[in-house]
């Protein structure tokens, strides 16, 4: 699952694949993780870089190794052959970008023909940007297919472990599994602004209590 | 292993052992393989004879690209070939008398091969390959895994081309329109047949294909026809596999699935409830149970939950008398299931109770009166938001102390609330009694639950009975109408054993406070209500959030009950006695300040008691001097010592000292000026004697922001209370907060002089002229840096401060010249900023971009040319104003600004403005006759190339006595003006 002289660990170690649109932030997301931004290995060849993201969970350490596929449109490159083998998988859109959030069905249906039934966390990232396009209560796909959705800030560090707490206590089959050390982080690049973000986590907290939108429009026959 | 299958599977290694240079040849020859013409072929051999899942992942990846990017330039035979190849793969026929394995690989190679399927279906069907369907029928019998793959397929071809949760091309949805109607005509009925035998067939032998067809058939429901599935033979099948104990609970709640899509369908009202009706949905209300989480149990749930809004949603849109009685006979009989599926089970994430229930709660408003049977559902919806709202007992330690759980928790609770409260507050209008003796019970039963449960129990039934008061009227509040009497008494009279936690004494104070309109009419219960505040459940909570908000709320009660409250001023003023101690007693300064804020609720609410009239002159004297006197010695004693403070006292003493300005400042909100200079005046006195205590501070500390604030607002206060026996001691406060005074402070003091001048008008007319020089000076040479500055740097935190500056000093003007005080501008010394004066009201008249700011400058303007410019003409009173005026404002403010684009006719408050600037050219014709008139008309509407008959008629207007008329004139002149140049012309 390592990429060339990456040691392989004997800790429990997971392939984690990461999709979106390009620009939404997957590559600033992984490399916050220091250690991991340490050790990564980058195939041009094939447009991959491997990140082995370690975290200390009170039933020990594990490991994911993030896949970023970042590139991989212009290298030609294996496409969805990437997800071969993926354990779990972060599908992540740009909240200051619509079309990012339009295309997020289409990444999930793409992972999903690979890797069928593997947990999947949905992050929609820049909250830090005053300017957010897709606002908390927009954000209704995972509802529809049972994913978890974390608003997230890669350049503030901000909710930077949820993905990966969430996608942990999915594999390990226990949900109350939690970290019991922080990973080294980079240092964040800007300040998000709390009161901002709590109205928007309040938004989507209302936004859960709201039906789905209705997509079906074929009137009846 | 040939080298292509050796290269494919190099490309693809995960291990991490490989050379990377090896891995980038491997990558380079796949890419070169694409390219060969008989790619295809290749692919289709290898598909047929390597099991390696990579290579054949990478043959199906291969395929599916060449065909959607060459297939118009392949040649027939070849689709032929690839067609028919893909095709008996998936349904397991013999290629050239050879079994191809594909189906026996895993799940994401079948996945593939169905893309690739589906993106020929794209291309040819019907057209072209009109019995792809039909043909897959007959090898259906071969069994599940064949039946597997043509479910597959269908799912595939739901999600890459039919289903509107994926963004579409406008092509690609004019493809899957031709698609859906192709297959309605065709080979829908078919299918469903072959849907309806396999379940029959393997329903005990293989439940999981049976699940597998019935998951896949429920995508189909919303497009095909209808009467497909709903007939004698399905329904019956579907019902009997939900209802069959002991079939598998995935197969149960597929068939779930498929009757919550027939329910969910879209169709006419009528049909929908006929629908509706004959489901006989009554049959699933057994499934539920409570200590079942099972997925069986959620998705029939959801079933019902479905149906449910269904028939609200016919009843909703259908207006004959029968079909309302069918729908709410159908309410009726699903309603109760509802309330305990949201009561007692997970909800489906689609479904929305709040939603749900407003909307059943929005019919029974046309309901009068509501029969026994919907009184029933009223309270069970009662019971559900009361379940909603309750906070989770494992978050009782957080919420109490208020860490950061408990913050995102309360957060959280306090927005899901909103939406229930608003449902909540409907439902008490529909059934007021039912709602209140719900309340009342709910309180009942919190008292009464036991203490693993109690803080959350009385929470949530505080928190009830507040909401419900937000709804309740005036009138019934003070009558205390129905049952709200004996709410509003029990909870006065109710001592809760969990009181110490802080959510449950927050809300029981908001909740009495939300209810003092009903004290104010029953004065009886007022010890009641002062008990509350002032013992340990209110001001002497051990938690300070609670203290602190109870300290608010007291002031807002004391406010509202004031003079009620007289003959409770000792009890009151006895129980905060440890309250006032610690800022009176001398030691107060050792203490660990808390906020400089603090105390200020509790000061006004006694100066509020105290303040008042009614209290005998000599009682007031003695109470106000046994705060006042602590207070200001404990000033007077920082002030002498501030010499020898050392660097670790010194900014513990400023907060100290902040704390007792703003303690003052509270406590003399209560004295009115009438009380303190008419009636009182020694009253008066004690408060002349605090200024000047506190006016020294400015002198020790000159340079202690926090403090000059506190006392700039503490003279505001003063200018309120003391009226105009404050003078006397404004020119030296005035002197020191304006020595060296910040651009942010100067702001304040700008404000000081507002009120001054709205207060006193001319009466202030010395003190301002003769700080007024002083002040221009100051405030031009600051705004100056504004100009020198521009771009992106001139974003900081200074220039900000300098606009908020400058925009002050607008107000400030607009207030003097208003107030009759224009005669200060002119005096000998302020004479010198003048012209600054006079071009930034013109440059802002103009060009400022807040329209607001632009009318004030032009209202200025127009109040100077009458104080200045007396009729008729006798000697200048300002030389050269009337040539400024004439030559420069009119053309450039009245004619060029207007003129510009950006001024927009269509903005209310660039309207305001126009009506402004069009008053101001009327009163310098007034005011200069045809000296303004002449000059404009001649210098100013050649330059705008105005046509001759509309400056006649401008000139007539203007002498006219229709002030409307000439402004609508000259709006309609101005937009003329503009489509004449085009935008050809500038300026400026």
């Amino acid at each position: 699952m390592a990429l060339p002289n990456q040691q392989t660990v004997d800790y429990p170690s997971f392939k984690l694949v990461i999709v979106g649109d390009g620009g939404t932030g997957k590559t600033t997301f992984v490399k916050r993780h220091l250690t991991g931004e340490f050790e990564k290995k980058y195939e041009p060849t094939i447009g991959v870089e491997v990140h082995p993201l370690d975290f200390f969970t009170n039933c020990g350490k594990i490991r994911f190794y993030c896949w970023d596929t970042a590139g991989q449109e212009k290298f030609g490159g294996l496409r969805d052959g990437y997800y071969i083998h993926g354990q779990c998988a972060i599908i992540m859109f740009d909240v200051t970008a619509r079309l990012t959030y339009k295309n997020v069905p289409t990444w999930h249906r793409d992972l999903c023909r690979v890797c069928e039934n593997i947990p999947i966390v949905l992050c929609g990232n820049k909250v830090d940007v005053k300017n957010r396009q897709v606002k908390a209560k927009q954000v209704t796909f995972h509802r529809k297919k049972n994913l978890q959705y974390y608003e997230i800030s890669a350049k503030s560090n901000y909710n930077f472990e949820k993905p990966f707490l969430y996608l942990a206590r999915k594999l390990a089959g226990d949900a109350n599994l939690h970290f019991v050390e922080s990973p080294a982080l980079a240092p964040p690049e800007v300040h998000i602004d709390l009161a901002a973000q709590q109205q928007h986590e309040a938004e989507l907290a209302a936004a859960a209590s709201q039906p789905l939108p209705d997509d079906d429009d074929d009137a009846f026959e | 292993m040939d080298d292509v299958e050796k290269a494919i599977l190099i490309s693809f290694d995960e291990s991490g052992t490989l050379d990377s240079g090896l891995k980038s040849q491997a990558v380079n020859f796949c890419q070169r393989i694409k390219e060969t013409p008989s790619i295809c072929t290749l692919c289709i051999e290898k598909l047929c004879f390597c099991k390696l899942v990579q290579v054949q992942f990478w043959c199906l990846q291969t395929l599916h690209e060449v065909i959607r990017v060459k297939y118009g330039s392949m040649s027939l035979e070849e689709k032929n070939f690839i067609r028919k190849s893909v095709f008996s793969m998936a349904c397991l026929e013999r290629i050239d008398d050879k079994l191809c394995a594909v189906l026996e690989s895993p799940t994401f190679i079948k996945n593939k091969l169905t893309q690739v399927l589906v993106t020929l279906v794209y291309f040819e069907y019907p057209l072209i390959w009109s019995s792809v369907f039909v043909d897959f029928l007959p090898h259906l019998s071969k069994g599940a895994v064949v039946i597997d793959m043509f479910s597959r397929l269908l799912n595939a071809l739901d999600d890459e081309l039919i289903s509107l949760d994926y963004p579409r091309t406008s092509e690609e949805v004019a493809v899957a329109g031709r698609v859906k109607d192709a297959m309605r005509q065709q080979c829908v009925a078919q299918i469903v047949r072959a849907w309806y035998d396999i379940v029959s067939m393997y329903r005990n032998s293989d439940p999981e294909i049976c699940t597998t067809v019935l998951d896949c058939m429920r995508r189909y429901i919303s497009w095909i026809d209808i009467g497909l599935i709903v007939n004698d033979a399905f329904i019956p099948l579907l019902f009997e596999l939900i209802l069959l104990d002991g079939l598998s609970e995935q197969l149960r709640g597929a068939a779930a699935g498929c009757v919550l899509a027939v329910v969910s369908k879209r169709m006419d009202a009528q049909s929908k409830l006929t629908l509706l009706k004959s489901l006989q949905i009554s049959r699933v209300f057994g499934l539920i149970s409570d200590d079942n989480d099972s997925d069986l149990v959620l998705r029939v749930a959801a079933l019902i939950t479905g149906y449910a809004v269904e028939v609200l949603e016919s009843s909703k849109r259908l207006n004959s008398e029968d079909a309302k009685v069918v729908s709410m006979e159908l309410l009726d009989e699903v309603l109760p299931t509802v309330f305990y599926v949201m009561q007692n089970c997970e909800m489906d994430a689609t479904f929305s109770i709040v939603q749900f229930l407003s909307g059943y709660v929005a019919t029974m408003k046309t309901l009068s009166p509501l029969q026994e049977k919907q009184m029933l559902h009223i309270s069970h919806i009662l019971e559900v938001i009361r379940t909603q709202i309750r906070y989770d007992p494992m978050y009782r330690n957080n919420l109490d102390v208020l860490d950061k759980i408990g913050m995102e928790e309360e957060d959280r609770m306090v927005e899901f609330r909103k939406d229930l409260f608003v449902l909540l507050r409907n439902v008490g209008r529909v059934a007021p009694e039912v709602t209140q003796i719900f309340i009342r019970n709910s309180f009942a039963s919190a008292i009464a639950s036991s203490s693993d449960r109690n803080v959350e129990e009385v929470e949530a039934a505080l928190s009830l009975l507040y909401a419900l008061g937000e709804s309740v009227t005036d009138e019934a509040m003070r009558a205390g109408t129905g049952l709200l009497s004996e709410l509003v008494t029990n909870l006065l009279s109710t001592r809760f054993p969990c009181h110490s936690n802080r959510v449950v004494a927050l809300v029981y104070l908001e909740t009495i406070t939300r209810y003092m309109k009903f004290v104010q009419e029953n004065a009886q219960y007022i010890p009641l209500v002062l008990a509350a505040f002032l013992d340990e459940r209110g001001i002497h909570h051990p938690n300070i959030n609670v203290s602190r908000r109870a300290s608010y709320l007291f002031m807002r009660v004391v406010k509202l009950l004031k003079s009620k409250l007289l003959l409770f001023i000792e009890t009151i003023l006895q129980s905060l006695q440890d309250v006032v101690a610690r800022f009176t007693s001398m030691n107060f300064a050792c203490k660990e300040p808390s906020g400089s804020e603090d105390g200020a609720h509790i000061f006004e609410a006694i100066g509020l008691l105290i303040g008042m009239e009614d209290v005998p002159l000599e009682k007031q004297s003695d109470y106000l001097s046994s705060l006042l006197t602590p207070l200001c010695q404990q000033v007077e004693a920082m002030l002498m010592n501030a010499k020898i403070l050392t660097p670790e006292e010194y900014p513990l003493k400023i907060a100290n000292i902040q704390q007792i300005i703003v303690a003052i400042n509270a406590l003399s909100k209560g004295f009115s000026e009438r009380l303190a200079t008419a009636s009182r005046p020694a009253i008066g006195h004690m408060f002349k004697q605090t200024l000047d205590v506190l006016l020294q501070i400015l002198v020790v500390f000159p340079r202690v922001e926090p403090l000059r604030t506190k006392v700039l607002s503490f003279i505001h206060r003063m200018v309120d209370t003391l009226g105009a026996s404050v003078f006397p001691y404004l020119p030296k406060a005035l002197e020191q907060l304006l020595a060296e005074s910040e651009p942010k402070e100067m702001v304040g003091f700008l404000l000081l002089l507002n009120q001054l001048i709205c207060k006193f008008s001319t009466l202030v007319h010395d003190i301002l002229e003769e700080v007024f020089p002083a002040i221009a000076g100051r405030i031009f040479s600051a705004i100056r840096r504004i100009a020198d500055s521009s771009g992106p740097e001139a974003n900081t935190e200074e220039i900000r401060e300098l606009l908020e500056l400058q925009k002050t000093l607008y107000t400030f003007l607009h207030v003097i010249t208003t107030h009759n005080l224009s005669s200060v501008f002119l005096s000998p010394k302020s004479r010198g900023y003048l012209t600054s004066i006079m071009q930034l009201l013109l440059h802002t008249s103009c060009h400022h971009k807040d329209i607001n700011t632009r009318k004030a400058c032009v209202q200025i303007f127009i109040r100077l040319i009458k104080d200045w410019c007396a009729r008729p003409y006798g000697e200048e009173k300002v030389p050269g104003f009337q040539s400024f005026m004439i030559e420069t404002f009119a053309t450039n403010c009245c004619l060029y600004s207007v003129l510009d684009k950006s001024f927009e006719f269509g903005d209310a408050n660039t309207l305001i403005l126009f009506g402004e600037i069009v008053l101001a050219q009327k009163v310098m014709y007034e005011k200069f006759g045809d000296d303004f008139l002449v000059h404009f008309v001649s210098k100013g509407f050649p330059s705008a190339h105005c046509p001759q008959n509309l400056v006649e008629q401008y000139c007539q207007k203007l002498k006219g006595s229709d002030i409307k008329a000439l402004r609508s004139f000259y709006q309609s002149l101005i937009e003329n003006l503009r489509l004449q140049q085009n935008g050809s012309l500038v300026f400026r």
